[in-house]
């Protein structure tokens, strides 16, 4: 079996966002981490059901053609847009929090929060 | 509290590493793979189209399409509503100089990308692409336009009311077309059109017109998102 | 039909609150009476043994995506229109801009679809169509600690699902479907692959992120303690129990039942710690609902019919009163200006007297006392199992929730107070009253046998017993403990503690 293939490689990057999400401290970091934990589950959902002979599923004509999986593919395509639009919201609130506070950093915005609101 | 303290990191990394082996180790990955047999057996026939990942996104699973079409609307009318009572600090957004090699070049590539935005729409039911990438296609090249010219010069163009009316009546064009078959007593979100010939242009019964709308949509939220970020900022 | 309209209806009417400004608030409240009466045929054709399952579109079942109703899904659609209905009536005088309303409708229709959803990847789309409304609801008012809390439920929730995804890819490469019911017969021999339990454990943990589970759903207190009362209403009643029944669908068909009462112990255990020492009121109110849930995991957990009908009666026991108290909560803030118990008991004079009955109804009933709601769910949880650690673990819940109450006690003195406006009275009679007629009405769930056995004197005696002892504690606990834990409420110690999480389930569904 080929180690290096498509499910490997997104398990690896899942890991490398979910190091990024946690040990980084810039908001914004933190955003592009997330869009890389989704990013590789799509990349995982994809190349699943790959083979080397596989041939897109575009139908031409009768006759089996070896042609990969459609399913994830389709499932794939919701994912992407849910994740830009998580992105995009997530960014807008990135955003009004910046401008409130002049940083990026959340442990900082953190502390602020907690010392306005009180204890 | 200043820096992210190395018992942090280190508990960090070996809960990572562990999930990712214990992943690795329990998938059960064993390489290349064989799936979607009943969609590849059927598909084409039972739907009409050739791309039979379309067959499957705007057919079998249309619900999973309308629903995702939705939260791209939430997503939509989110940023809409945060970003546009704050205004940035300058009341005209501001232009990039505007150098002659931009202008030239948006010139010269904004109509092929805009048809090949509705070719990728209209085309989607027999080759890879569809309402998504049509849409956004398309409104990434007014994005280009912007760039060109200037977002104000751009969005003066659409009037902002009317365009949120109209996205949000392409969704309710939408749901109102997934609804129809119960006026023939049929189950919603079931196709009714015809099937046409495999491989040409109107084939595939009602992927075409979904696709069509669904690029509309996308293309006018794309527009939108877009333009919000850049008149809350200020700047492109 | 209806179970695809009823969704369908909600997003239509969400796009025609642009088109009719002025009325969104009438348009709501007719097409929840619409709702209704479309739960009510549905429900007349259940109980004559009628079940709809129907794949949308006219497919067969592996190839599209399945809908099908169940007694689970009717009953929580009664509770999601009841809850619907008294946020309309409460913000009825509000200002409030069609986007709010817009907001409300996708929330209700996203609910009712989750409600009737039998397919893995639908209850994806759906629960991040979900994540995104109700993250939008929380963060409604623009203030920066309702922002913050916000984008940490965005985060935590996002990873989670996708964490769901992943599960759900590692399915689909073993079995080839999507389809809960196909995916029942495939899996009866295989409950012991590795695939399935570490595809079960990311599937779980993923879910209990946006369920209310302590360990995951660590965004939970800040998120609902900072909206305002009428979303948190929502939320706390609703949303969360969309995460409950996703589990509870889940649980028939992968190995679950260990991981499930374990958790269950957990979040009702920790969650109460947290409450009886928190002086904030919503604060407060939020940790209850991760203890709370801890009832409904333990019933899903142990998975035999009985359990099942008491989470099931705890669920929308628990929605009504978990609302009815912060919809009070949040008129008493209003009316006083303090957030904080020790302040809201000083100037109770100030809060409605309606509001103050509000708060005393949600008490009594989270508490247990006979014959409110909490009363029938509490005692069919522990007659439906003979486990004697199962039911310390629910005798020790009870307590803990009377204990945690008992500080509010003092606001309930009869005293004259300013008199509350009609919409607000009206929500609190909405979900007030259901609560209260509560025993009657189990009637429909239960065969009668069954419902002399569990709510006979004996129940009745052992509830209010545990009142008692709860009240007597109170009085001999220290009223500040040295300080809990508040760093793992933070963003990146939520994410370890999710981590952490995921491990013990795994540990579990390996062990179970």
């Amino acid at each position: 079996m080929n180690f290096i293939n498509g499910v490997t490689i997104a398990i690896v990057l899942f890991g490398i966002g979910l190091l990024g999400l946690i040990l980084r401290r810039d908001l914004v970091i933190k955003l592009l981490s997330l869009g890389l934990v989704n990013g590789s589950v799509i990349l995982c959902l994809v190349s699943l059901n790959a083979r080397p002979d596989g041939v897109p599923p575009i139908v031409r004509g009768p006759g089996g053609a070896p042609y990969v999986d459609p399913l994830p593919q389709a499932l794939v395509l919701s994912a992407i847009v849910i994740n830009f639009a998580i992105l995009a919201l997530a960014l807008v609130f990135v955003m009004l929090l910046v401008e409130r506070y002049h940083t990026t950093d959340s442990q900082r915005i953190e502390h602020e929060i907690e010392e306005e609101e009180g204890p | 509290m200043r820096r992210t303290s190395f018992s942090m990191v280190v508990v960090t990394a070996l809960l990572v590493a562990c999930f990712c082996g214990v992943l690795m180790a329990t998938f059960g990955y064993r390489g290349a793979g064989e799936g979607g047999a009943p969609y590849i057996a059927r598909g084409a026939v039972e739907t009409g189209a050739a791309n039979l990942v379309s067959a499957i996104y705007l057919n079998y699973r249309l619900y999973d399409t309308l629903l995702e079409i939705l939260v791209f609307s939430v997503a939509v009318l989110g940023v809409r509503f945060y970003l546009a009572e704050q205004k940035g600090s300058e009341e005209e957004v501001a232009r990039i100089p505007e150098s002659q090699v931009i202008r030239t070049s948006a010139d010269l590539l904004f109509p092929p990308i805009f048809l090949l935005g509705i070719y990728l729409v209209l085309f989607g039911h027999l080759s890879p692409g569809g309402g998504f990438s049509g849409g956004t296609v398309a409104g990434t090249g007014l994005l280009l336009c912007a760039v060109a010219l200037g977002a104000d010069v751009v969005a003066r163009r659409f009037h902002e009311a009317a365009l949120e009316r109209l996205e949000w009546g392409v969704l309710l064009v939408i749901l109102l077309f997934a609804l129809s078959p119960i006026a023939l007593w049929r189950l919603p979100l079931t196709d009714l059109f015809p099937r046409g010939n495999l491989g040409s242009l109107a084939s595939g019964g009602s992927i075409l017109i979904y696709n069509a709308l669904i690029g509309l949509k996308v293309f006018i939220g794309t527009w939108v998102v877009v333009y919000s970020f850049i008149r809350h900022r200020g700047e492109i | 039909m209806i179970i695809v309209l009823l969704p369908l209806g909600h997003f239509l009417l969400a796009a025609l609150c642009l088109a009719w400004q002025s009325g969104t608030r009438v348009l709501t409240l007719l097409s929840l009476l619409v709702d209704a009466s479309l739960v009510g045929l549905l429900f007349s054709a259940f109980s004559q043994g009628e079940t709809l399952a129907i794949v949308l579109g006219g497919w067969g079942r592996d190839v599209g995506i399945e809908l099908a109703d169940d007694r689970f899904s009717l009953v929580f659609c009664i509770l999601a229109l009841l809850l619907g209905g008294s946020v309309v009536a409460y913000l009825w005088k509000e200002r409030l801009r069609p986007y709010f309303y817009m907001l409300l409708h996708l929330l209700l229709g996203s609910v009712f679809a989750l409600l009737f959803a039998r397919d893995l990847f639908n209850i994806y789309v759906i629960m991040e169509l979900l994540t995104l409304t109700s993250f939008l609801l929380v963060g409604y008012e623009r203030k920066p600690y309702q922002i913050w809390a916000g984008l940490k439920y965005l985060l935590l929730a996002s990873l989670g699902m996708g964490m769901y995804l992943l599960g759900v890819a590692i399915i689909y490469y073993h079995t080839g479907t999507l389809n809960l019911s196909i995916l029942t017969t495939q899996l009866i021999g295989q409950q012991n692959a590795s695939w399935l339990l570490i595809a079960s454990s990311l599937l779980v943990s993923g879910i209990a992120i946006k369920a209310g589970i302590f360990i995951f759903s660590l965004w939970l207190p800040a998120a609902h303690a900072s909206a305002t009362p009428a979303v948190s209403a929502l939320l706390s009643g609703m949303v969360i129990k969309m995460g409950v029944v996703v589990l509870l669908r889940l649980a028939p068909v992968f190995p679950l039942s260990l991981p499930l009462e374990v958790l269950s112990a957990v979040t009702g255990l920790l969650g109460i710690i947290y409450a009886i020492y928190t002086y904030d009121l919503k604060r407060m109110l939020a940790f209850h609902t991760l203890s709370q849930i801890g009832y409904l995991i333990l019933g899903i957990g142990i998975g035999s019919e009985l359990e099942i009908a008491g989470s099931l009666e705890y669920a929308v026991g628990h929605g009504l009163f978990k609302g009815l108290l912060f919809l009070a909560a949040g008129a008493a803030v209003q009316a006083t200006g303090k957030e904080d118990i020790p302040g809201l008991i000083a100037k109770r004079s100030q809060i409605p007297v309606a509001t103050r009955v509000g708060l005393l109804i949600g008490t009594m009933g989270i508490m247990g006392l006979p014959p409110l709601a909490g009363f029938c769910g509490k005692t069919l949880l522990s007659n439906g199992t003979d486990s004697p650690v199962i039911q310390a673990i629910l005798v020790l819940l009870s307590i803990g929730t009377v204990i945690s109450f008992a500080k509010l006690l003092p606001l309930f003195r009869l005293e004259r107070g300013p008199s509350s406006p009609w919409p607000k009275t009206v929500a609190y009679v909405i979900l007030g009253l259901p609560m209260v007629l509560f025993l009657p009405l189990t009637r429909l769930f239960l065969p009668i046998e069954q419902w002399r056995e569990s709510f006979g004197t004996i129940p009745f005696l052992e509830s209010l017993l545990m009142v008692g002892v709860g009240l007597l504690l109170y009085r001999f606990l220290p009223k500040r403990l040295a300080n809990l834990p508040q760093r793992i409420f933070r963003l990146e110690e939520a994410i370890l503690v999710i981590l952490s999480g995921f491990f013990l389930i795994y540990l579990l569904s390996v062990l179970g």
